[in-house]
């Protein structure tokens, strides 16, 4: 039942969030805000294992339900904290709200339809709202229609997957006859089919090289909190609910050597291009927005074998890169809000103007990278080598190298000279207003609360960046726990 | 054959060609609802009460929701006209009918019960069963509903495709993989509603500019 209050909580202020908007866009984000620590609240309630029976309906909470929840709750806590200090419309809380809700119900079902129509259901607000409230605000020839393009894939891809859930299901299908696997060679040719149908759907949900010309968009023109709910999570829940069918329904003998290829060659193309345009962009919200097609490149490879191995790490990776991408999102946010930049050349000394920004920072290029050891290191580690033994292992070396070169590149941005955008912005370090004038410990409670808006308008860069740190330390937990996968 | 069931999938032929090719925004919102009701009722045997009343309202609320984007424009006809849309409507429902013949007649390996699968269940395949109606009705939306997601100009009639493909997705999967779970029928419900929402709000969004002409 605690899942279940959580999912009518999440869906309940998502949906109130987004209606209110910015009608004012105070209430708003204090709906998002309440709604997301309330949920929070509940998932750090939630047991290891639960199961729920409502009719014909199984709901069943395993450790990685409680982890994604968990993590993805907390940040979208933060991630609305956040949103209060930059300006702009809401777009970032409720949409997280109701794609939590979504994927939380889909994870936890048993039944693949139901949780494939849930999550593009829910999620398609996550990509139309951010990318409307662009439009609104300066309409320009290509922002609508890459909104458009974004909610055709976020649909389509739940539709091929219905299609092929749907064949693999149906009694006149590869897997009708209730026999299990069938080893003539139609029947592999077509639960070959099936398997590649839906990796299909993957790579157009996660914007996957060729696929990625729509997320690499949506990313140009939205605010950069809103891509972890539209991309980092969104892609990940999606992910995580067809490689759980996939196992069950198509079993790892579905995966032959043409397949194997297939999905191998994929999920490196994004892998090596994803990396190497991520570090070669002076764009900070290209260099995100290629850095989390690249992680579901790694999360991708997980279906070329459908062992029990390569599922685990897979849910360790997607838990842990998302959040770790959800940190790097919010840094993204943080700075774009604080010094009006987004390429690298304006935003020399970025990290001496704000140390406490560069801290977190810091945090998230050691989750981003991990260590041996390290649940996200062993995840990515284990799935490149684990579907090309061999070669795998030198690959995983060199794909591990991709975030400490692309993240590397920022931070050394960071401890550069001032340049003149940084030195114009407000300073990342905390000041006080009227409280230290007359000495916090002498001011009455009342005047203290009076006086707590001006304070925190006056230190809304640290804040903010205080934020961003709290999401750092969560990218750091979860890169070295995982996801119980 | 289920005649009634066959009335069903001309009313939603019906619905589809008429939401795609008139000139008039709410005679294509008429026949949208049209087309979305009855796609609820295309089952064989019908749910029940409560699963219908899921799929009636959803439907009817999708239908509202692209009236809401008709509001203050016009609709974007057909560049084919109805003659046109419904020959592609009917080559879309035989396409359907043969893939349903196929599935009927194909091989034990494939788990086709007409070559003979000796292990598995006996089912009702070929074109005049409920399984070959609904492919039927449900590659005919496709059709129609993808000719209208691809017309170069955003708007209306790029909304109501989108509604049709989902609706034609929805078809499909009943018609391979038999009936709904009670949750995947809400899913099913969520996921036409959210379909019409976002389509909606961005044929909508387009009014806040100059009109369609802007984003030539």
């Amino acid at each position: 039942m605690t899942l279940l209050a959580l999912i009518v909580v999440a869906l309940a202020t998502g949906f109130a969030t987004m209606l209110v908007g910015d009608r004012p866009r105070r209430i708003s984000l204090l709906i998002g805000l309440a709604g997301s620590l309330i949920v929070l609240v509940i998932a750090l309630a939630l047991p290891d294992e639960e199961s729920v029976a409502i009719g014909d309906i199984g709901i069943v909470v395993t450790p990685v339900v409680r982890a994604m929840t968990v993590a993805w709750s907390a940040t979208v806590a933060v991630l609305g904290l956040i949103e209060l200090g930059v300006a702009g419309r809401p777009t970032v809380v409720g949409p997280s709200l109701l794609g939590l809700a979504v994927a939380a119900m889909a994870l936890a079902t048993r039944d693949a339809a139901s949780s494939v129509a849930a999550l593009a259901a829910g999620s398609v607000a996550g990509v139309v709202i951010p990318g409307l409230h662009g439009w609104l605000e300066g309409p320009t020839t290509g922002r609508l229609a890459t909104t458009q393009r974004c909610a055709l894939a976020v649909l389509g891809s739940a539709l091929i997957a219905l299609i092929a859930i749907a064949w693999a299901a149906s009694p006149v299908g590869p897997l009708g006859s209730d026999i299990g696997f069938d080893p003539t060679p139609p029947s592999q040719v077509a639960t070959g089919l099936a398997l590649l149908a839906v990796v299909v759907a993957i790579a157009v949900r996660c914007g996957l090289i060729p696929l990625h010309i729509w997320a690499a968009r949506f990313m140009e023109g939205v605010s950069p909190l809103a891509i972890p709910a539209a991309f980092a999570w969104g892609s990940a829940a999606f992910v995580l609910a067809v490689l759980d069918w996939s196992q069950v329904a198509l079993t790892p003998d579905a995966v032959g050597g043409p397949e194997r290829l297939l999905i191998i060659s994929l999920g490196l193309v994004s892998v090596v291009l994803g990396g190497l345009a991520a570090m070669f962009h002076d764009d900070i919200e290209h260099v995100l927005g290629y850095s989390i097609l690249a992680d579901a490149g790694v999360a991708v490879l997980a279906f070329a074998s459908l062992e029990p191995a390569a599922a685990a790490a897979a849910r360790n990776w997607l838990v842990a890169s998302a959040t770790v991408k959800t940190a790097f999102a919010a840094w993204c946010g943080v700075v774009r809000a604080t010094y009006g930049g987004h390429r690298l050349a304006d935003l020399g000394g970025w990290a001496r103007h704000a140390p406490l920004l560069g801290a977190a920072f810091g945090g998230i290029l050691i989750a981003a990278i991990g260590l041996p050891g390290m649940a996200l290191f062993d995840a990515r580690s284990g799935l490149i080598s684990g579907s090309m033994p061999g070669f795998g292992s030198i690959l995983a070396v060199l794909v591990t190298a991709m975030p400490a070169v692309y993240l590397g590149r920022i931070a050394l941005a960071g401890v550069a000279p001032i340049s003149a955008a940084v030195g114009g912005g407000p300073s990342g370090r905390p000041k006080r207003t009227r409280g230290e004038a007359a000495g916090w410990s002498g001011v009455p409670l009342r005047q203290a609360l009076l006086a707590f808006p001006e304070e925190a308008r006056a230190n809304r860069a640290p804040l903010m960046a205080l934020g961003v740190l709290a999401l750092a330390i969560m990218a750091l937990a979860t890169a070295i726990g995982g996801a119980g996968g | 054959m289920n005649l009634a069931l066959v009335a069903v999938v001309l009313a939603i032929g019906a619905g589809g060609v008429i939401a795609v090719s008139t000139r008039e925004a709410a005679a294509a919102v008429i026949g949208l609802a049209v087309c979305l009701v009855a796609a609820s009722l295309a089952a064989d045997p019908l749910p029940s009460a409560a699963v219908l009343g899921v799929r009636v309202v959803a439907a009817l609320l999708a239908a509202a929701l692209i009236r809401w984007a008709a509001a203050e424009r016009a609709h974007q006809p057909s560049p084919l006209g109805w003659p046109g849309e419904a020959l592609l409507a009917t080559a879309g429902a035989v396409a359907g009918a043969g893939i349903a013949a196929a599935l009927a007649t194909s091989g034990p390996s494939f788990g086709g019960i007409g070559g003979g699968g000796t292990d598995g269940p006996v089912v009702a395949g070929g074109v005049g069963t409920s399984m070959g109606l609904l492919l039927a009705a449900g590659t005919m939306l496709l059709v129609l509903g993808t000719a209208a997601v691809l017309h170069p100009r955003p708007g209306l009639r790029r909304a109501i495709g989108l509604v049709l493909v989902t609706q034609a997705v929805l078809l499909l999967r009943v018609g391979l993989a038999g009936p709904a779970t009670g949750l995947e029928e809400i899913t099913r419900a969520a996921l036409l509603v959210a379909a019409a929402a976002s389509a909606s709000a961005l044929a909508r969004a387009i009014t806040t500019a100059d009109g369609p002409e802007a984003l030539e």
